[in-house]
């Protein structure tokens, strides 16, 4: 039981530690993000520990910082974690051994610990102690890049060193890898469109991403659809 | 200060129930391959959307496209591309911003 446990450890070690450092850069840009939407260095550390998601927090603060209120940013994050319904949902067996610890382990659920504990749970059969210590060091690389990020953000003049230009390649950076295939490079552009029209109709509305949100992934199905019923 | 703590603890809610709620109820739905995909399509969307909304500014009633934070899209983009890797690709975008706003403006 122990030497399967120690094996588990360093599976999990040597493939979380690559993803970790990722994990650590999108959280140093949310450090450095976070201080330019005035959150202190201990609100912004906070969030990383009370909420430890890439995508929820970088949406937060670039809304914030784009002057959006507080309801608009929350149903905004609680569209962007549908996907998380998903990723509990099909990890669920892999994770019931832990039983009662299982509502614990939900805290990890994410992006990249999906990835790596769906493909363990295919190999080897449920591992709940795999999933725990993967998500223990994105947790531990997550909390300490925001302090990073948030020490960098205070020092520098925000002005002189382009931090408000990190947000837009923050995005970039988050976006371009991901578009691969029809349907999500249509959705990219969709939303692009949208966003444009949507702008020059009522320039700084609210409403405008939840609404892309909601909108944008309809053309992303239709060309999967169309795709499906060609080939 | 207090609206941000409030903020982080909202966050924080939704962001946990959505992770129990899957783990807990959903694997028991049989659930529909195009709600799957839509869940998968949001997060590229409302990414999109905020990036557009970066690089074209409400300026005076109408919309107006600034160069430096195209350029560091740009630049950023074709980065990421080539080497794969996350900060080094954010740090070349926004000093190819801080380089045009420099020069040129």
């Amino acid at each position: 039981m122990l030497h399967r446990k120690k094996s588990a450890l360093k599976t999990a070690g040597a493939e979380a530690l690559p993803l970790a450092i990722a994990i650590a850069a999108y959280g140093m840009s949310y450090g450095v993000l976070a201080t330019q939407v005035n959150f202190t260095l201990l609100t912004t550390v906070a969030m990383s520990v009370f909420v430890f998601s890439g995508s929820a927090q970088l949406v937060a603060v670039a809304m914030l910082a784009g002057g959006a209120g507080t309801a608009s940013v929350l149903l905004t994050v609680i569209l962007l974690n549908l996907r998380n319904l998903l990723y509990g949902a099909a990890l669920s067996e892999g994770l019931a051994p832990a039983k009662k610890w299982t509502r614990l382990l939900a805290f990890g659920i994410s992006d990249e610990p999906f990835v790596l504990a769906s493909a363990r749970f295919k190999k080897v059969g449920p591992d709940p102690f795999y999933f725990a210590v993967v998500a223990g060091i994105f947790y531990i690389a997550w909390i300490l890049a925001a302090l990073f990020g948030a020490l960098i953000g205070n020092q520098l003049d925000p002005q002189k060193w382009g931090l408000d230009l990190a947000f837009p390649a923050t995005f970039a950076a988050l976006l371009v890898p991901g578009l691969k295939g029809k349907p999500v490079i249509g959705t990219a552009l969709a939303a692009v469109i949208l966003t444009l029209v949507m702008e020059f109709i009522k320039p700084g509305n609210e409403l405008t991403i939840i609404m892309i949100g909601l909108l944008a992934p309809l053309v992303g199905l239709y060309l999967h659809r169309r795709g499906r019923t060609h080939a | 200060m207090l609206n941000q703590w409030f903020l982080i603890g909202a966050l924080a809610l939704v962001t946990y129930l959505s992770r129990v709620i899957g783990l807990e109820f959903m694997s028991r739905w049989k659930m529909n391959p195009t709600l799957r995909l839509y869940f998968n399509y949001v997060p590229i969307a409302i990414i999109a959307a905020l990036l557009v909304k970066q690089i074209v500014l409400p300026f005076h009633g109408g919309l107006t496209l600034s160069i430096p934070v195209l350029l560091s899209c740009i630049g950023t983009a074709v980065m990421i591309l080539l080497t794969k890797r996350f900060l080094p690709s954010v740090i070349v975008g926004v000093v190819i911003g801080v380089l045009f706003r420099y020069f040129f403006s």
